[in-house]
């Protein structure tokens, strides 16, 4: 038979199970959000890294003019090479709707199936598309509304519409890797073609490649290694007459999204130590109030001969069994909502799992944590419980400790003019000070978290906007070749909806240095001078002016690449295989780092050095009805399509100008989803230590009702007081959250910036979490107080009485 | 009824056995002694003497009941002697043990051996049975052996005739059944002495008197019995009677055996 110390354990777990559920609940959900968090924070770094260098990723990517197998194979011998894969990148139009085209980027090799640079995964389907099949990238594929065995119908480069059949749907992780201007969320549909298809499609061969993948010796993780090889390269390239137009790299860790994954871990860094703090503190209140209704029973067991240290070991071990319940429940519960979680941000963020798996650090420091924390948060309660004499435990009175709570009933009786009940709930919720300053920290924090995921949300979405401050208009018309920007302005002024159009140059180029080689591309943008359709945020020196030559305002990935560039500094670029200087004039804040390095210059500046003076292939309209929706935009679309074609003009995309916002918005919609999870999460420990601390604080007074019952309170009163005191420890941990929730906001919103942008951004704040969390609160605590005082006043007063 | 309350071979029941048969000359030794003893209360109001200067020797075999008005300091005196609550200034002394000079810590298991105490509101522990609230003193006290000492408490059930009840909470029985529970407990680790504070003051009289049965057989057995009690009744039939008043013992009558003599 089990020992009476120990069967008194039991009695205690198994006496009062509400209690213990809370107890048990308020441990283990501080354990499933510390689980969760750093599973997510371990996971999901290493599989992106794991899991991109397992496709080995190109480390360098080289646009030449036209190649043959030939020369790839020479290539592969230069010192440093590991592989070398040729290519084919090309842009057609796709057929999204019957009125509707897209943008897809065509990648075509000799051979997916068999590569060894940048291999695809596949989902669905085949990895081999023969002659009229091609494999679509799973990310934008639902862009395009299609199956595996359907026909899409793509136009060629001559013009003419193709059916081509879908046969696979894969997984390229290496999308966005070295696209110059958008990165992944930017980046269009991804088409994988054979060669034979892509000669049907109208590319003659064998010269047929104009792109060239590189993977160098060794790990892949040395950029300048990496550089030199590329120089090298280019070297032979050259040698051989052929010209190499631009030139990337990327280590072979790097995935294109990590900035996202590190924008990600600094969230969950910030909040998984603010979790822990939270748990800490819900632990130690909930254990405290637990010992404060077992003072009579240490008495007891002093009067009959049990030691300290034996009254110690007792409730070390009570606490020990919540801790191994607590998590019994959580580590499972964990593994199961990481990678749930995981498998949402995997399609997401574009990587692959390296397999469900239980991380046995999480779960070892959710073990120990699940022991120590909760023994370390009771022990200063236990320790001063088995202090107290005997004679204290049994009356329940402290020696000397009477003099506070006179003073302080006494000061309550001075406002006269709160009623009765009002008054004894006040006094009751600050009745133990120590105890009600644990549960407003807790109640707080866990309020403040779940506001500033709010704030930061709000932030973000901010951010977006000011994005689409740089894509002002209602239509972005790409046009196949350069047109004379005034003939575009003709053809269009018959349309009444049209009120303003502006030819924009853009061009490619790249960052030349010291030693003339070249260096990452750099999309120019030039809009005619004086623009309406930018406003940039601007980080330092000025915007563009009409007028403004060789003037150019660059970027925020110029700052954090070339720290020493700085406002009136001369910029060496390869524009069209010329080398031309450049006065930095301004820098400006953009999408961040995936957005790759643009620059904005002046575009009667750009046509003229290109050599198409007064010419644009970028036309931006604007409605003549200012709050176009995105379906009126893209009606408006096919309408200015249909009228430049009937015209001659050659049209690569018409975009809405709110797709532009909506495109960048991808890339953040993940980290608001993220972010909303973490609210939850928030409001989930916020919650359950908000219900766990208001009833165990009801049930902790089950007899102090049953008293006042018996003494004549009736029970709408007793409600009252009860509802009364549980609101206002609700509405205090609200105000108390909002306050918090400033800096917190802050701090949550600066380190994503910091991680997405190297730049810390203003933030907004936005009342939605603040009067959510108001609600939650206001019925939580309610509901909180109410189950348990119901109980209580369904008890005969006979049994409250009896109650422990 | 209560033949086997105390175990036969008790060393305090062998001894007290002899005395009885001397009839009350009172043995040689004192087992309780009280010099001079002070206790005062500090509260908001100030100091508050509960006990101005005690002297007090309580002999092996005594059944003592104390009497006096409320607030007049009964319960402090037992507090004092059962070492609950700490002293002001003097001296407690039990058998030859120096109360006022131990620690908690060796007075919690020096007290579980020594002395049962029952008090007038049964402190029973809610959450476990009759029968573990019987065990747990011994288990306390380091002197649980599985089985046997199951056997014991289940005898000291027994004999307070709750043997029937033994598996339920004490929530579920009445005032003097649980009294009872307690006598039974303050028993389980069969002390020399015990002490009660009013055990039959939320009792009725029928009741009450059962109660008060058991001490006397108890006392017969050899124990020594401190009783706080307002039944004057009751008071009168123990074997000496201690009056207090504002702190001070102001009258001890002579036992009722020696009053029959
Ligand atoms: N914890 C305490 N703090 C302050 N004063 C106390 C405390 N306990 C008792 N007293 C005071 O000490 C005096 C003696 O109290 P005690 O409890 O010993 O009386 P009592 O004789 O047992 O009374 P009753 O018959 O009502 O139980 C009383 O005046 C009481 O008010
Ligand atoms: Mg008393």
């Amino acid at each position: 038979m089990m020992r009476p110390r120990w069967q008194k354990v039991l009695a205690d777990l198994r006496g009062n199970r509400g209690r213990t559920a809370l107890v048990i609940a308020s441990i283990a959900v501080g354990l499933f959000a510390f689980g969760v968090i750093a599973t997510l924070y371990l996971v999901i770094r290493q599989d992106m890294r794991g899991g991109y260098a397992a496709i080995q990723p190109a480390n360098i990517r080289l646009r030449t003019s036209l190649i043959d197998e030939d020369m790839v194979s020479s290539i592969r011998k230069v010192a440093g090479v590991k592989d070398a894969q040729g290519a084919r990148l090309l842009n057609l139009r796709l057929q999204k709707a019957p009125e509707e085209w897209i943008t897809i980027e065509l990648n075509s090799q000799k051979d997916f199936e068999n590569s060894n640079i940048s291999k695809l995964s596949l989902e669905e389907g085949t990895l081999n598309p023969s002659k009229r099949q091609i494999l679509i990238d799973r990310y934008k594929l639902p862009d395009i509304n299609a199956e595996i065995g359907d026909l899409v119908a793509v136009e060629t480069p001559a013009g003419q519409i193709r059916q081509i059949e879908l046969v696979g749907i894969v997984s390229d992780l290496t999308n966005g890797a070295f696209s110059g201007g958008g990165g992944f969320f930017l980046s269009p549909v991804q088409g994988y073609v054979d060669a034979d298809t892509l000669e049907w499609l109208g590319l003659p061969l064998p010269d047929w490649y104009d792109t060239l993948y590189l993977t160098v010796e060794g790990d892949g993780m040395d950029q300048s290694q990496i550089q030199a090889v590329a120089d090298r390269v280019r070297d032979e390239l050259e040698d051989r007459d052929v010209s190499v137009t631009s030139l990337a790299t990327r280590r072979t860790d790097d995935h294109p999204n990590s900035p996202y994954v590190n924008a990600i871990s600094s969230v969950l860094l910030l909040l998984g130590l603010f979790i822990v703090f939270l748990s800490t503190f819900l632990i130690t209140n909930t254990l405290q109030a637990l010992l404060q209704q077992q003072v009579e029973q240490i008495g007891i067991m002093k009067t009959i001969g049990a030691r300290r240290t034996q009254i110690t070991v007792i409730y070390m071990m009570l606490i020990l069994a919540f801790g191994v319940l607590a998590f019994l429940l959580a580590a499972p519960l964990t593994s199961w909502v990481s990678f749930q979680l995981m498998g949402f941000l995997v399609y997401q963020l574009n990587f692959n799992l390296l397999g469900f798996r239980i991380v046995p650090v999480v779960v070892i420091a959710q073990a120990l944590i699940a022991i120590i924390v909760p023994q370390i948060a009771a022990f200063i309660p236990i320790w001063r419980g088995s202090r107290l004499s005997v004679q204290e435990a049994l009356s329940g009175v402290r020696q000397g400790a009477t003099k506070a709570r006179q003073a302080s009933s006494r000061g309550i009786v001075r406002f006269k003019l709160l009623s009765r009940p009002l008054l004894i709930s006040l006094r009751n919720t600050f009745r133990s000070k120590g105890r009600m300053a644990l549960t407003l920290v807790t109640l707080s924090l866990g309020g403040a978290l779940f506001i500033s995921t709010f704030n930061v949300q709000r932030s973000m979405a901010n951010y977006i906007e000011q994005i689409s401050q740089y894509f002002i208009g209602d239509l972005n018309v790409t046009l196949a070749y350069p047109y004379r920007v005034e003939k575009i302005e003709e053809l269009l002024s018959p349309l009444d909806e049209v009120s303003h159009v502006e030819g924009w140059m853009t061009a490619r180029s790249e960052i030349l240095h010291q030693d003339s080689s070249t260096g990452d591309a750099v999309q120019l943008l030039a809009p005619p001078g004086g623009s309406q359709l930018v406003e940039p945020k601007l980080l330092a020196g000025r915007w563009l002016q009409p007028g403004d030559q060789n003037a150019i305002v660059l970027n925020e990935l110029f700052r954090s690449t070339y720290p020493d560039l700085q406002v009136g500094d001369t910029l060496r670029l390869q524009v069209n295989g010329d080398e031309t200087d450049w006065v930095v004039v301004g820098f400006f804040q953009f999408a961040g780092q995936s957005a790759g390095y643009m620059a904005y210059t002046n575009a009667e500046y750009l046509s003229q050095l290109v050599g198409l003076p007064g010419q644009a292939v970028l036309f931006r309209l604007v409605a003549a009805r200012t709050d176009l929706t995105i379906s009126e935009q893209e009606a408006l679309g096919v309408k200015v399509q249909n009228l430049l074609e009937r015209r001659g003009i050659q049209i690569n995309e018409v975009e809405a100008g709110l797709s532009v916002s909506q495109t960048a918005a991808d890339g953040f919609t993940i980290l608001t989803a993220f972010l909303l999870f973490m609210a939850i999460l928030a409001a989930i420990v916020g919650s359950i230590g908000l219900a766990g601390t208001m009833s165990i604080n009801v049930m902790e007074r089950t007899r102090e009702i049953g008293i006042m019952r018996a003494i004549g309170s009736s029970n709408g009163i007793l409600m009252l007081m009860v509802i009364i005191e549980g609101y206002l420890i609700g509405i205090i941990s609200w105000a108390l959250g909002s306050l918090l929730a400033f800096p917190i906001s802050n701090l949550m919103s600066n380190s994503i910036s910091l991680a997405l942008f190297e730049a810390s951004t203003s933030i907004t704040y936005t009342p939605t979490g603040f009067l959510i969390w108001f609600v939650v609160v206001s019925l939580l605590s309610i509901g909180a107080s109410v189950l348990p005082a119901r109980k209580a006043a369904n008890l005969t007063i006979r049994e409250v009485l009896a109650y422990e | 009824m209560l033949n086997n309350f105390v175990k036969s071979n008790g060393r305090s029941g062998g001894r007290s056995r002899e005395r009885s048969e001397q009839e009350t000359k009172i043995s040689e030794q004192s087992q309780i002694r009280l010099t001079n003893l002070v206790k005062t209360y500090k509260s908001a109001a100030g100091e508050l003497p509960a006990l101005n200067g005690v002297d007090l020797e309580i002999y092996p075999g005594e059944f003592v009941a104390i009497t006096g008005k409320s607030g007049a300091g009964k319960t402090t005196l037992i507090n004092m002697i059962t070492g609950v609550d700490r002293l002001t200034s003097g001296e407690v002394w039990v058998d030859d043990m120096p109360l006022h000079k131990m620690r908690e810590n060796q007075l919690a298991q020096w007290r579980g051996r020594t002395m049962g105490i029952i008090y007038q509101s049964f402190h029973l522990m809610p959450s476990l049975s009759l029968l573990d609230n019987i065990l747990l003193p011994i288990d306390l006290c380091g002197l649980y052996r599985n089985g046997e000492s199951t056997r014991r408490a289940m005898d000291l059930l027994t004999q307070v005739e709750l043997q029937d009840h033994a598996y339920k909470p004490p929530s579920a029985i009445s005032g003097g059944q649980q009294q009872r529970v307690a006598i039974a407990r303050a028993l389980a680790n069969d002390p020399p002495i015990i002490v009660a504070d009013e055990p039959t003051g939320r009792l009725d009289s029928v009741t009450a008197e059962s109660i008060f049965q058991i001490f006397l057989s108890l006392v017969e057995h050899g124990k020594t019995i401190l009783m706080v009690t307002h039944d004057s009744n009751l008071a009168y039939r123990a074997s000496r009677t201690l009056e207090i008043a504002d702190g001070e013992i102001t009258t001890s009558n002579l036992s009722y055996n020696e009053r029959l003599n």
